[in-house]
């Protein structure tokens, strides 16, 4: 309605008028209006003289229509009514608005003045319209106002009447019931006729408009009649009208099968029985499988497991105290033996369903591992050995013990005939024993603790080295010789006086000659090593002529070889790897052999080369003996490991053995027997036979033979010190930390 | 030199396979492949070295033999899975979609799985399923228990129950039943069929608290599993006997609680008979007919049976091995006929009392035919082994007609359910307190009773022709295999321990003592310690022959002195000795075995008199051996001295527990005797 656009003013009364013959002379004919307009013509002209009206209040007016004339859009009652109702009024009455446009808004109040009562009530029950568009009017709940209108103003909620105006309402107007609620102006709009009928057609299922025909003729838009020209002339195919060759196919497959047995029916299916004899054609075990393992049975119930156990099956109050206290996957059994004095007592066992769970678990869950249970006698894992008895002779029980020192024991040394004894210890003194009688011959005092002790092994000699401090002193107990023996001794022990001293300065040892003093006392000779360290060791070479001193904390200085009857000393080694633990003659060749912590090397010295490294794979090396032939090595070490090697065998052990419960100090062979032992701090010694064969493929053989106990006390965690077999009889001497040495026979 | 060998392609590496790449290899889901693995009975291994069996990797992984897997590969059943998870997948999808009728249709063709060839493959042979049928049974039982909830379904506790008992009438058919025990967590059997024991646990008849910390999807799994297993065993048990399976169903004595008497054991035989004595018309009463029928037919079996077993007798007199394996037979065949007639008087209970006399002659003459015949057989041959296995066997079959003789009444408040198995599967007559349940077969008040299981503290009206018990003189009597006196049972009584039949006590275990007034067991004990004693004496390196040896020796090392034989001649002897090379200490011992064998005939009179120093060298031989001990165990390797050690510590242990529980019983002991002063 463009034409409502430009004369909105006129929109607004034509409204009103629409409404207002809607009801009081509908339908109305064409005569009428165009009386009705007539009169309004009139109407403006009297009121011309008026119509000089402020053209500031006409714009807004214009706008205000529009804003009308969207307000009456929303409110489709009203467009309903105009569409449905007044279609033709207002193409008639669009004449008049013109005419009464151009006359102003007069024909308002004209409007006002010539209408009914009724009409006035209406005219006062308008109100500008609401802006707020199609919201949610319960927004404005809590508001004063409803909305704004078109100048933005408020538009105040209209007065409501409470329920007793209500009531009245009810009572008094008779177009109450067909009144609806407006919720944009929240006031009271009576329905219309048309709007009454739409809704009683909806409550009776029929279609809204009451214009709209739901049986129009149909148009037959694509004939049921064949065409006299088809579209396309093709006769039918033949495959139209013969039967399909792959369906009969495919029906034939079925067919087949059926006929075959192999598709079955479900009418034909036959119930199998649920159990049939599953063994019937075969039932042969399986071979088994090794990788099959099957699972354990379940465990049998003993004895404790009855509900009426023997009474001393029943735990005690602690074991019950220890059974709950643990974890219950640490308890042995998985319950407490409990007694009930009748079977009717007995309860339901609370963790039935638990266990079989578990078990189910570990039988689909649990990695299964065959372990073969050894069902051996524990004793047959001992190694059948000869008989000890077979072996003998060997030292079984002590016979002897040779008290005279006030300090621990290291050394001592037997004489090459096996007469006498010679030991050294801690409380600064040396002293010979008679071995046979027990009897003390000799007592040296020495001004320092005597590490180390030597008996001369050449038989013409008699006399011994004792180390102590940094220095090593020829002692010859010229009582125990006849004279011409001593007069040997003196020869050859002394005989190197006359040529030494050639260059000082780079002597490493110094021979010098004992005072009278000592002289009287047996000394022959006394070397003074230039370093100051301790001397640990004195050995022999197996000629009686050169001896090896060893002093660990010296050096390159350390180990020196001597010779007694030229008063020399070489100094074998310019550099020293590792700290040295013993050295060593070879009783046959020319071979040297020094332990460090963890290797022997052993070295030639005639070609003054190293020859072999032995790897003993202990930790700390604390004693060394070679074999009388040469050919085998015993170690002992601190980590309580025995050694024997092999040398023509392997550079590693033949045999490691470990039996003492604490540090070896101290291995031996024997010179004669083939035996050879251990000494150490747990107080006690052990007798192996050793026997080394001739034959190269025959490898040595180890029986131990006897464990000597109870000679010894452990004193400060130090037991037996040294031990040394007698050279000639089947007898061993130990020495120990509780002051004593033993003879053990 | 061969060609290298790469790592990893031999050997531990291919053999195993960890679960996440047998997941993989297998495109199943894990819970997929945790219900075939317990299905197939694929359980993961331990491989001795988990590095080399991982590629090199030290991470913790679950292992599974690499073949195992590789089978399941084409399993019919993982197809099965697949099928049925596409089946659910479109049924969702019809339901989706409203399609009721292609929903109805996929529910027809819903994929189903049977076990029945996985038990094929897992037992392919009968005994190998017996063997495994402890689980099964345990299971089975336990189920036949539950409530039925939201996770266990009504049809499977109804079936394990229907399974359970089927097993149950066919170890009482057969008298197969060797132990019971009852424990704290549910009372234990032992039966043995077809050579196989299988034992089961059966709960307490109370309602199961089910837990909710159990994975009741692998139970019900394995419950699967087992419940077609045992469906199949039974079948063949069944089977084997001539017996119907399965045993009808009778629902209105189910839901009397009539228990196990809710199944009809029918033989195949009985429906054949009637068939033809209906063309007798002479005859009227039809079991009697079948009983007839029943036995003439066993007995011409046996007969011939018999006849096939003197010729072998003849023949094979070697192969005592076989003769037992026949005995055997023999020994169900009499089972059977036995069987026959009581499954019989189960169909017909109303005239079972009256013809039980007869029926009890009927047996005896039966038997005692029987053993004419044997005696016989066996004084034709006369063979000692023969008898002897002859003897053992009819001990076997005297211990299955333990009850025979006794008609038992259950009083209220003892367990029928378990009562009533034994009872029958030793062939007593058992009946019970109407209210407890259904299908009992006399009253309190009938005379022919002779024990009344009860277990209350005093009776109110005690019969005078009955023996009052309480339950567990039943079950000792089982395995005790003969009747005990009911004294130490009678209500009220502080009853005698019970204990487990299952043990077998070893050297060094503790065995419980049993009291004085006990003659029964008593006697069974001294037997077994009689044949312990055997044992021993058989056993060539026994402990205690050795030492007997040795006393001996000592003894005759004393009295030898007397004896002269000239040094020479010792010497000679160990020249000898040496020569054949034999150790001078092993000779001694000769020379000193040798004497003794020759003084064996003198009385140890000069061993009084040094006994004392007798003890002395004991003690030092003694010593002696510990030391030579003690010697060779230097020489161990590091691995024997470990083992040796393990060994040592277990044994310590057993010792401990033994020390202790004899500990416990002397304290015991002790206090008694205080209170009887």
């Amino acid at each position: 309605m463009a034409r409502g656009k430009t004369y909105p003013v006129t929109r607004k009364r034509k409204v009103a008028e629409s409404e207002f013959p809607n009801q009081k002379k509908k339908p109305l004919n064409k005569k009428e209006t165009e009386k009705n307009s007539k009169s309004d013509i009139t109407n403006n002209a009297k009121t011309l003289s008026n119509k000089k009206h402020d053209v500031s209040s006409k714009h807004e007016k214009i706008a205000g229509n529009q804003i009308k004339g969207h307000y009456k859009y929303n409110r489709n009652r009203y467009q309903i009514v105009n569409t449905l109702g007044r279609f033709d009024d207002e193409d008639l009455e669009e004449d008049d608005d013109e005419q009464s446009g151009l006359w102003g808004d007069e024909n308002d109040s004209d409007y006002i003045a010539g209408d009914s009562l009724e009409d006035m009530t209406r005219q006062q029950k308008w109100q500008p319209p609401n802006t707020v568009g199609n919201i949610p009017m319960e927004w404005y709940d809590d508001y004063p106002h409803i909305g704004y209108d078109i100048d933005g103003k408020i538009i105040m909620k209209p007065a409501k009447g409470d329920e007793l105006d209500e009531f009245l309402d009810k009572m008094e107007d008779p177009d109450y019931w067909i009144s609806v609620k407006d919720n944009l102006t929240q006031q009271n709009v009576k329905l219309t006729d048309e709007e009454l009928d739409i809704i009683r057609r909806i409550q009776m299922h029929e279609i809204p408009d009451a214009n709209y025909n739901p049986y129009e003729p149909m148009v037959e838009w694509f004939t049921s009649k064949p065409e006299v020209m088809p579209l396309s002339a093709a006769p039918e195919p033949k495959r139209r009208f013969v039967p399909s060759k792959w369906e009969a196919k495919r029906i034939m497959k079925i067919v087949r099968g059926i006929r075959e047995g192999r598709i079955i029916t479900r009418k034909t299916q036959v119930q199998k029985p649920r159990f049939y004899n599953l063994w019937a054609d075969s039932d042969q075990p399986r071979q088994d499988h090794p990788m099959h393992i099957p699972a354990p049975k379940m465990k049998l119930p003993e004895h404790d497991e009855s509900y009426n156990p023997p009474a001393e099956y029943l735990p005690t109050d602690k074991e019950k105290e220890e059974w709950e206290q643990m974890d219950s996957e640490d308890r042995e059994k998985n319950y407490l033996p409990q007694k009930y004095s009748s079977l009717r007592a007995v309860p339901a066992y609370g963790r039935f369903i638990h266990e079989h769970f578990n078990r189910c678990l570990d039988l689909y869950l649990a990695p299964r591992i065959r372990r073969n249970k050894l069902n051996i006698d524990p004793e047959s894992l001992i190694p059948k050995l000869p008989n000890p008895k077979d072996l003998q002779p060997f030292p079984t029980t002590l016979t002897f013990s040779y008290t005279g020192h006030t300090a621990r024991i290291r050394c001592f040394s037997i004489d090459p005939l096996g007469l006498w004894l010679v030991s050294g210890s801690d409380d600064q003194t040396i002293r010979v024993w008679e071995i046979t009688t027990g009897r003390c011959v000799y007592t040296w005092t020495v001004g320092d603790i005597v590490h180390s002790i030597a008996w001369c092994p050449n038989k013409d000699v008699c006399g011994f080295f004792a180390a102590f401090s940094n220095k090593v002193a020829f002692i010859s107990p010229f009582k125990l010789c006849d004279e011409e023996m001593y007069v040997v001794t003196n020869r050859y022990v002394t005989a190197g006086h006359n040529q030494i001293q050639k260059d000082d300065k780079k002597k490493s040892a110094h021979w010098s000659q004992p005072t009278e003093q000592e002289k009287e006392l047996g000394y022959l000779v006394i070397l003074d090593h230039s370093h100051s360290k301790t001397v640990k060791q004195v050995t022999w070479h197996r000629k009686g002529d050169y001896f090896a001193t060893l002093a660990p904390d010296a050096g390159n200085q350390g180990i020196l070889i001597h010779q007694l009857t030229k008063h020399q000393t070489q100094q074998p080694f310019r550099k020293i790897k590792g700290l040295i633990q013993r050295v060593m003659f070879h009783p046959i060749k020319p071979l040297f052999f020094v332990a460090t912590q963890r290797y022997i090397r052993i070295y030639n010295l005639i070609k003054q080369e190293a020859t072999k490294t032995l790897q003993a794979g202990v930790k700390w090396i604390s004693s060394l003996d070679v074999h009388p032939l040469g050919d085998n090595i015993i170690i002992g070490s601190y980590d309580k490991r025995l050694c024997w090697f092999d040398l023509d065998l392997s550079s590693r052990p033949y045999k490691t053995l470990r039996y003492h419960s604490m540090a070896i100090r101290s291995v031996s062979y024997h010179k004669r027997f083939p035996l050879f032992a251990s000494c150490s701090d747990d107080g006690s010694i052990q007798i192996f036979h050793g026997m080394v064969y001739n034959d190269l493929l025959q490898n040595p053989l180890i029986v131990p033979v006897k464990i000597l106990k109870g000679g010894h006390k452990v004193v400060d965690s130090l037991g037996v010190l040294h031990c040394e077999f007698h050279p000639t009889q089947p007898w061993i001497i130990s020495s120990g930390a509780d002051h004593q040495i033993n003879l053990w026979t | 030199m061969g060609k290298l060998k790469k790592k990893g392609q031999s050997g531990a590496a291919i053999n195993y396979i960890t679960r996440n790449q047998a997941l993989k290899k297998l495109q199943v889901t894990l819970a997929d492949f945790r219900r075939i693995c317990i299905l197939k009975g694929i359980y993961p291994r331990q491989p001795k070295n988990k590095k080399k069996a991982n590629k090199g990797s030290t991470a913790p992984a679950t292992f599974y033999y690499t073949k195992d897997i590789q089978y399941l590969l084409h399993e019919p059943v993982l197809k099965k899975f697949r099928e049925y998870k596409i089946f659910v997948r479109k049924l969702s999808k019809a339901l989706g979609k409203r399609q009721i009728g292609v929903a109805q249709n996929l529910e027809k063709n819903k994929p189903v799985y049977t076990l029945d060839h996985i038990i094929k493959e897992r037992y392919p042979s009968f005994i190998e399923a017996l063997r495994d049928l402890d689980d099964a049974l345990c299971m089975l039982f336990l189920f036949s228990t539950f409530p039925a909830t939201d996770k266990i379904k009504n049809e499977t506790v109804d079936n394990c129950r229907r399974l359970s008992s089927e097993f149950q009438h066919y170890v009482m058919h057969t008298r197969s039943l060797r132990k019971t025990f009852l424990s704290i967590k549910g009372i234990y059997y032992q039966a043995e069929i077809k050579g196989q024991t299988i034992n089961w646990i059966v709960p307490y008849q109370f309602s199961q608290q089910v837990p909710d910390d159990v994975d009741f999807r692998v139970m019900l799994t394995f419950l699967e599993f087992y419940q077609t297993l045992v469906g199949f065993i039974n079948y063949k048990l069944f089977t084997d006997i001539n017996l119907l399976y399965p045993p009808k169903f009778d629902k209105e004595k189910d839901d009397e609680a009539a228990g196990l008497d809710a199944y009809l054991i029918e033989s195949t035989n009985i429906s054949a008979n009637i068939f033809d004595q209906s063309k007798k018309p002479e005859k009227t009463n039809n079991d009697n007919h079948d009983d007839d029928g029943n036995e003439t037919d066993d007995v011409k079996k046996e007969l011939t049976q018999k006849k096939e077993w003197e010729k072998r007798l003849k023949t094979l007199a070697q192969k005592i091995t076989e003769i037992k394996v026949q005995d055997v037979k023999s020994a169900a065949a009499e089972t059977q006929t036995d069987d026959s007639q009581t499954a019989v008087i189960n169909s017909n209970k109303n005239q079972l009392i009256d013809d039980f006399d007869e029926q009890q002659s009927n047996g005896k003459s039966t038997s005692t035919a029987e053993n004419k015949q044997v005696t016989t057989t066996t004084s034709t041959t006369k063979m000692f082994t023969y008898y002897d296995i002859h003897s053992a066997s009819m001990a076997e079959s005297e211990f299955q007609q333990l009850f025979s003789k006794c008609i038992f009444y259950l009083s209220r408040e003892v367990p029928r359910y378990s009562l009533e198995f034994v009872i029958r599967a030793f062939g007593g007559q058992v009946s019970w307190d109407p209210t407890v349940g259904g299908g009992s077969l006399f009253d309190e008040t009938n005379e022919i009773i002779t024990h009344q299981v009860c277990d209350r503290p005093s009776q109110k009206h005690q019969f005078l022709s009955r023996v009052y018990i309480q339950p567990q003189w039943v079950y000792d009597c089982v395995n005790a295999r003969k009747l005990l006196t009911t004294e130490p049972y009678q209500p009220g009584e502080l009853l005698p321990p019970h204990l487990s039949p299952f043990v077998e006590h070893k050297e060094g275990d503790y065995i419980p003592a049993i009291e004085d007034h006990f003659d029964g067991q008593e006697d069974a004990m001294e037997d077994e310690d009689v044949k312990e004693e055997n044992e021993g004496e058989d056993d060539n390196d026994g402990v205690k022959v050795k030492e007997s040896n040795k006393i001996v020796e000592k003894v005759e090392d004393s009295s030898s002195e007397s004896e002269e034989e000239t040094e020479e001649m010792v010497l000679m002897k160990e020249l000898e000795a040496e020569a054949k090379g034999i150790p001078f200490s092993k000779y001694q011992q000769k020379q000193l075995k040798s004497k003794s064998t020759a003084t064996s005939t003198k009385p140890i009179t000069s061993g009084q008199k040094t006994s004392g120093q007798k003890r002395t060298i004991k003690e030092i031989e003694a010593a002696e051996e510990q030391e030579v001990k003690e010697l060779g165990k230097i020489m161990m390797t590091k691995k024997q001295k470990k083992l040796y050690t393990k060994i040592e510590y277990g044994k310590k242990k057993q010792q401990r527990k033994v020390a202790n529980l004899q500990q416990k019983k002397r304290e015991l002991n002790a206090t008694s005797k205080n209170k009887k002063r």
